[in-house]
């Protein structure tokens, strides 16, 4: 059984594209600011029309990653590539849109559906192997990690792309309610790794956990796509992921 | 192949019975749970009937969080209390469950103005799952799964990968949704419910309806299940359409994978399935797709062996109908029957299998094939292998 490998990461968080724009605190440099946004990127023309900001986000850190990587456009396609996508809450932004929208809605009700950010990526790159998506933190991205070496190992795919997004700005009256409970700041993120049978090696999960002590420092509590965050620090550098289609706010 | 996974017992609570014992005797019996629905305004909708269950059994303790999708999942743990032990280090008990829509029903509340803190941390999708794993006092892995409506499959495949893992030694697995006016809106939105009945397979189909429930398995190692366990969990698999944002697969290729990839991993030639629990919502698109991509899949077996869709009594459950379907084809192995089709009167000419119309029928299955699919082209398969009583 050959243990799974980090072929190549992909990160757009509200500091810019990739690791090299977390600031070395990112309390300190969100000052005042509760949630640290990222705007909707620029991503595949008309077939984007109605899609919402979380699936453009996600489709944009797998190109990120596809460059990181030196891939090609169709190096995922196809059943052998297992897609794996984590969000705590990258469906309130659509939820609410529809919750408060007028009646009808049929043209964004199923963008309300975590399952729909996924599914856009799944069509965008051709993805049609093992699918599994997960709602929860951090925790929940870890088990998605070890859930894809274990189908690595297993034969069932050859590739395996774990996915996270998170967005909080449509909901930040919501997320201020609960701050009892919620770190600051909300650093918005589209994250992704692809594990293949190259690459540098996955951390195990005590490291990773370390791991993303340090990336939450530098970036902000980013929910499901901590562990990410944290692959793409420890990842060693490649090629520039230039920060083409996502901006950061400035929120 | 992998290793099978025992399903040692199973709870649920749905339209058609409030408990296993209750929701066995509709299937077989053909009970009818669709009804109009009482507890919010539907008046404004097209359509305004559903799977409601109106009236809950009273949990056995108290509830550690609010919200109809707790009641639900704690009615059906209570359920699947009573017929396995669950005693087990709290570390080593694990929770994984599937739901298409979490706790949406929380967060129209905190949109309407229910301001307390708490409810915004109910509406998020993984909050019923941590609620139901302090319900059960689970410290194990928990784990919430939302391949939208093949949710309860997915979830009880990657419960047995925990187990499989040896991330815990038990694990609470299934899937739930609750009927609310967000989920009613957006299919009444797409036109995708029927005034008439549902109709699985049948020429006049016009839709589904949708309805709610909890189904719960409790998953152990094989080696370590007690003896009258159910049956056992041989095979899964979920795959992705890539080709449409709600729409099936015209060629059904993404439901197709998954099913040839589970009964792989169950080491399952398609001449040993016994039985389909087909996903037969009674759309006009999923029924024929499904019947075709049966007839790929298990060549001149489908032909030969029954295969049933349980939504027309029940209507869709979303989250947890996978699951509901999956304890079906064990309850049908284990009590020898296959339950009926109902609202199939007219078969459609492009649907050409044996759907079981009319009433029940004796049959012993031993492995059953289930197949689920949902928006965003989530596909999954089950194959399971059931226990004569």
């Amino acid at each position: 059984m050959r243990a799974a490998r980090l072929a190549a990461v992909g990160l757009l968080t509200g500091w810019g594209a990739g690791p090299g724009a977390l600031p070395p605190d990112a309390r300190r440099a969100a000052g005042t600011r509760a949630v640290i946004a990222l705007e909707a990127p620029q991503v595949g023309g008309e077939r984007f029309r109605r899609a919402t900001r979380e699936c453009r986000l996600a489709v944009a850190a797998v190109e990120a990653m596809l460059r990181d990587g030196g891939l090609a456009p169709g190096a995922l396609a196809g059943g052998r590539t297992a897609l794996l996508y984590v969000t705590a809450a990258a469906y309130g932004a659509a939820n609410r849109v529809f919750v408060e929208g007028p009646p009808g809605g049929a043209l964004h009700f199923p963008y309300t559906a975590p399952s729909a950010v996924p599914a856009e990526v799944a069509i965008e790159f051709g993805l049609t192997g093992p699918y599994v998506i997960l709602v929860g933190g951090a925790e929940a991205t870890r088990e998605a990690l070890g859930h894809a070496a274990r189908l690595l190992a297993a034969g069932v795919a050859e590739r395996a792309l774990v996915l996270a997004v998170e967005t909080f700005a449509e909901c930040a009256d919501l997320w201020a309610r609960a701050r009892w409970r919620c770190p600051r700041p909300l650093v918005e993120a589209a994250a992704c790794a692809l594990l293949g049978s190259a690459g540098a090696r996955l951390p195990g999960p005590a490291a990773l956990a370390r791991l993303e002590a340090g990336a939450r420092r530098r970036a902000g509590e980013t929910l499901a796509c901590a562990p990410l965050v944290a692959l793409a620090l420890a990842a060693p550098a490649r090629r520039a992921a230039p920060a083409r289609r996502a901006a950061p706010a400035g929120r | 192949m992998a290793e099978p996974v025992a399903v040692v017992a199973a709870g649920v609570v749905t339209p058609i019975g409030a408990d296993l014992d209750a929701f066995w005797a509709g299937l077989v019996g053909g009970a009818e749970g669709i009804a109009p629905i009482e507890r919010f305004p539907v008046s404004d909708l097209r359509v305004g009937r559903g799977g409601e269950i109106k009236r809950l059994p009273p949990p056995a303790r108290r509830l550690p969080a609010r919200g109809r999708a707790v009641a639900l999942l704690a009615a059906a743990a209570d359920d699947l209390a009573r017929r396995a032990s669950l005693d087990v280090r709290p570390e080593r008990l694990g929770v994984v469950v599937g739901t298409a829509l979490g706790g949406v029903e929380e967060l129209e509340r905190a949109l309407a103005g229910d301001r307390r803190p708490r409810r915004v941390a109910d509406a998020l999708y993984a909050s019923p799952a941590r609620a139901l794993a302090r319900y059960l006092g689970a410290r194990g892995p928990v784990l919430t799964v939302s391949t939208a409506c093949a949710s309860g499959a997915t979830a009880l495949g990657l419960a047995a990968d925990l187990l499989r893992a040896g991330r815990a030694d038990l694990v609470v697995a299934g899937g739930y949704d609750t009927l609310c006016r967000f989920v009613m809106r957006g299919f009444d939105a797409l036109r995708a419910l029927t005034r008439d009945r549902v109709r699985p397979f049948d020429r006049r189909r016009s839709g589904l309806l949708l309805g709610e429930g909890a189904a719960l398995v409790l998953l152990a190692r094989a080696a370590d299940a007690p003896r009258g366990a159910l049956g056992r969990l041989l095979g899964h698999a979920s795959t992705s359409d890539g080709v449409h944002l709600t729409a099936p697969d015209p060629e059904g290729r993404g439901l197709e994978a998954a099913a040839r990839l589970a009964l792989a991993e169950a080491g399952v030639a398609p001449a040993d399935v016994d039985f389909v629990s087909a996903h037969g919502t009674g759309t006009a698109l999923n029924d024929p797709i499904e019947t075709a991509v049966l007839k790929r899949v298990l060549g001149r077996r489908a032909r030969e062996i029954p295969v049933n869709s349980i939504k027309g009594g029940l209507g869709h459950t979303m989250g947890a109908a996978a699951t509901l379907e999956a304890i079906m084809c064990l309850l049908a192995a284990r009590h020898g029957v296959v339950p009926p089709t109902l609202g199939l009167e007219e078969p459609d000419p492009a649907c050409d299998l044996d759907y079981v119309p009319g009433r029940a029928r004796a049959a012993r299955p031993r492995v059953s094939l289930s197949t689920s699919a949902g928006f965003g082209g989530c596909n999954a398969a089950l194959v399971l292998e059931g226990v004569a009583a």
